[in-house]
């Protein structure tokens, strides 16, 4: 027998339940202590990772937010001077958005896409650790530089010719845009990855029509991000080249163009708003069937939706850039499918109330958010119809009226359904539950105290306040509202605070949470709280959409999968049939040293173009031994 | 020690080296002391203010400082009589010979007090940091070496390879090649 068991192609039909969860864990579990956090593709302990270093750059991202204001709590404070202020709002925005929003939808997509598929791990999950590696030193290089004073100083979209070589001597504009590549590459990692798992990677039975909804979202949002990605990979390169280099793609006296730079990024700018909104729309229809306890309302109209934003997001790059003078046709063009965007958005809004009209509401946590999610953003994207016209936005353009909307959108429309989905599915992450009666405290902190800090700057901004100063005179208007939105900037950071609070005494001490807390209805809870490293011992079949209602208590599963090798069943794209079996890759340290050997390269490159050709030669060498070719032969059936 | 002190630790020290440090206006005190050049009587060459090395002489360092100093340069028109530094009806800057001499208290003299035929005072035009900048500026156009700190390129036609690029030259000429 324990022959038997040593043979390389033993399938799990041989062995009864017991004796094949122990052998999936030998196959698939990592090694302990600090070998196991170097090597490890694990795509839930990766994600798990990728989400705490996230939301610990939302708490730096905040403090730097309470700085300013702090500044801005009464006129002419000398708390904070200009030159530092520049720095603090470039780097509380690009902290935000490239270091926060997108990378936690990403790293949620990579817990939860697997498990909501039945696959046992995401595609490429070497490539996944590096990811994670390579984003860790993004957002180092960025605050470390920023802790020597040498923060960027020219705003989270860096437009030249302020960021180019006359404006921005020294190392800040190259730091940003350096910071933007190591961003540019682990989220083009993640979209890549997560393309070919939905694609090819879905529980037997699992036709397009029965993916997730949250799933799709995530789908849409990598395919986003592959095409709006270049974009700003071209930009950025062509800022170092003209900054180190001494090139003139945005030197018009020498033929290159300044206003190039705001095409370039909006192009990319865009859409990476919608990078992080369609996942958080994802996770609430997701979330929301289980707490009305009905399937969703209109999941074919869902679908459309997620795809037509993800398409219409390309469209509507030119509303960033309506002061600029363009040509009345391109306003009016762009003002139109600046408001299309509705259209999707709102299809999705009623289906949501439909749901809930519906369904029987259960006023858990993670639904209260939801309840603060369509407020918060039903004002947001109001305000965004309003800004899509030109006449307003000429008005309002760079106010607080800008700050106001923005902060609506991203925080109403992306944060309060990420902390849904961080309360929802926390038990997946620990195997415990959040503390209700913290949640409910927090989500009260949060909405009143977020709604209080950015509903006066509507009206700062249509007074006049310009956005990104550092101080105002005492005579103008604006001295009262700026220290109420100050004060309540607390009730909102003291809600964020419990939440961290709340999150990290759970994780030690909570309720521990069964396989399926909430009674919902998909994959990822067929399995136990927190899942084994092979995610399920069998591969559940799917029936129907929402397969733990419809299918009762017992899953039919799929066998026949290697349980000495890490093997995944590949299916057909559209209708999940069974296709192949398919090894996955073993932990390796290569993906780690990968990393390292990339962001020397990218961080000398600042100093030296010549970083590049040497630096190379290391991320080669450890290419070569990522990708050295195991002594077994693949043997796909 | 644990990893996560040592981290920290080197942090601290990396903190130790701000090289970009701005600062938007002097302390009055300062501003004042950065005039005391030591010189003699000839006014060439001298010791540079105290006040200066205290500093870290940023205007010589700093990229930020030396690209004010270049836009001082176009500012106060240098390039009517020295061109981009290649010299015009004044001498060239760029070639690495001085009349007056190399040094920053040379440099800064020139510009403060003028010399004959033709180089005016701009005493009463700049403030005392302003010609420490200028300064700064045009001991980096003369450079045979190139450094970390440098301005950037103008966004204009280009006369000359851009400063973060090559130093204008990489030796001085000897003077059959037309050095003096």
């Amino acid at each position: 027998m324990s022959e038997a068991l040593e043979q390389r192609d033993l399938r799990d039909t041989a062995l009864d339940e017991v004796l094949l969860e122990s052998r999936l864990a030998r196959t698939w579990h990592t090694p302990p202590g600090w070998v196991g956090f170097f090597t490890t593709v694990d795509h839930k302990r990766i994600a798990v990772r990728y989400i705490v270093t996230a939301f610990a750059f939302l708490l730096l991202g905040g403090v730097l937010a309470l700085l300013m204001r702090l500044q801005l709590s009464r006129p002419e404070a000398g708390l904070i001077g200009p030159d530092l202020y520049n720095q603090i709002f470039t780097v509380h925005g690009s902290t935000m958005m490239f270091l926060f929003a997108v990378p936690v939808m990403e790293a949620v997509g990579v817990l939860l896409v697997p498990l909501m598929l039945g696959t046992r791990n995401i595609a490429f999950p070497r490539l996944n650790a590096f990811s994670y590696w390579i984003y860790l030193a993004g957002g180092l290089v960025l605050w470390v530089a920023f802790v020597l004073d040498v923060g960027p100083d020219v705003g989270w979209f860096a437009y030249v010719p302020l960021s180019g070589p006359q404006y921005s001597a020294g190392k800040r504009a190259d730091i940003w845009a350096q910071m933007i590549t190591f961003t540019e590459i682990a989220a083009l990692a993640i979209a890549v990855e997560i393309v070919v798992t939905v694609l090819k990677q879905r529980a037997p039975g699992m036709s397009l029509d029965r993916i997730p909804l949250f799933v799709w979202a995530m789908f849409v949002t990598s395919f986003v991000v592959i095409l709006a990605m270049p974009a700003v990979v071209v930009a950025s390169t062509a800022l170092i080249l003209d900054r180190l280099v001494g090139t003139h793609f945005f030197n018009p006296a020498e033929g290159g163009d300044a206003l190039l730079w705001q095409h370039l990024f909006w192009f990319f700018g865009h859409p990476e708003v919608y990078i992080i909104f369609l996942p958080a729309v994802g996770m609430i229809s997701s979330i929301l069937p289980t707490f009305v306890r009905r399937p969703i309302f209109g999941y074919l109209p869902l679908v459309l939706a997620l795809i037509g934003t993800g398409i219409l997001a390309f469209g509507l790059w030119v509303h960033h850039m309506f002061t600029t003078g363009l040509p009345r046709v391109g306003e009016s063009f762009f003002t139109a499918s600046s408001m299309a965007i509705a259209v999707p958005s709102g299809v999705q809004i009623f289906c949501w109330l439909a749901t809930i009209w519906l369904g029987r509401p259960v006023w858990r946590v993670p639904f209260l958010y939801i309840l603060a999610f369509f407020f918060t953003f039903v004002l947001g994207g109001l305000t965004g119809v309003m800004v899509a016209s030109v006449p307003l936005d000429t008005q309002v353009h760079d106010t607080y009226f800008v700050v106001a909307h923005f902060h609506y959108v991203l925080v109403g429309g992306a944060v309060f359904p990420l902390l849904a989905a961080v309360t929802y599915w926390f038990s997946k992450m620990t195997g415990r539950m959040m503390s209700e009666r913290l949640g409910r405290w927090s989500v009260a902190l949060l909405f009143i105290g977020f709604n209080f800090t950015f509903f006066p700057m509507h009206i700062l901004g249509l007074q006049g306040m310009p956005r990104r100063i550092y101080t105002y005179q005492a005579d103008l208007p604006w001295g009262g509202m700026n220290l109420f939105v100050s004060l309540c900037s607390l009730a909102l950071a003291a809600g964020f605070l419990l939440f961290v609070w709340n999150a990290l005494r759970s994780a030690r001490a909570g309720e521990a949470a069964g396989d399926n807390p909430w009674g919902a209805a998909t994959l990822e809870w067929a399995t136990s709280s927190p899942p084994p490293p092979y995610n399920f011992t069998r591969i559940p079949v799917v029936r129907s959409a929402n397969p733990l209602w419809d299918d009762g208590g017992a899953l039919p599963v799929a066998s026949g999968l290697s349980v000495n090798r890490r093997e995944l069943l590949i299916t057909t794209t559209a209708e999940a049939r069974p296709e192949a079996r398919e090894t996955s890759p073993r932990d390796s340290a290569w993906p780690f040293w990968a990393a390292i050997a990339t962001t020397i390269m990218l961080v000398c490159s600042i100093f030296t173009p010549w970083a590049v050709v040497w630096g190379s030669i290391p991320v080669a060498v450890t290419l070569v031994g990522w990708f050295w070719p195991r002594g077994t032969p693949e043997d796909d059936s | 020690m644990k990893p996560w002190h040592a981290a920290l630790l080197s942090l601290l020290l990396l903190a130790g080296c701000k090289r970009e440090t701005r600062q938007a206006r002097l302390d009055p005190a300062v501003a004042e002391a950065m005039d005391s050049v030591a010189t003699l009587p000839i006014g060439i060459n001298g010791r540079p203010p105290p006040v200066l090395l205290a500093m870290g002489e940023p205007y010589r360092s700093n990229a930020y400082q030396l690209s004010q100093g270049k836009r001082l340069y176009a500012w106060f028109n240098c390039q009517g009589c020295h061109t981009d530094g290649g010299g015009g009806s004044a001498p060239a800057l760029m070639d690495g010979w001085w009349r007056y001499g190399p040094d920053a208290v040379s440099i800064f003299l020139s510009i403060r007090d003028g010399r004959p035929n033709g180089m005016p005072a701009f005493r009463e035009r700049l403030t005392t940091e302003q010609i420490w900048q200028l300064t700064g500026y045009l001991q980096s156009l003369g450079a045979t070496s190139s450094t970390a700190a440098t301005p950037g390129r103008n966004d204009s036609m280009q006369t000359r390879p851009g400063e973060n690029r090559v130093p204008s030259m990489s030796r001085l000429p000897s003077p059959h090649e037309g050095g003096p």
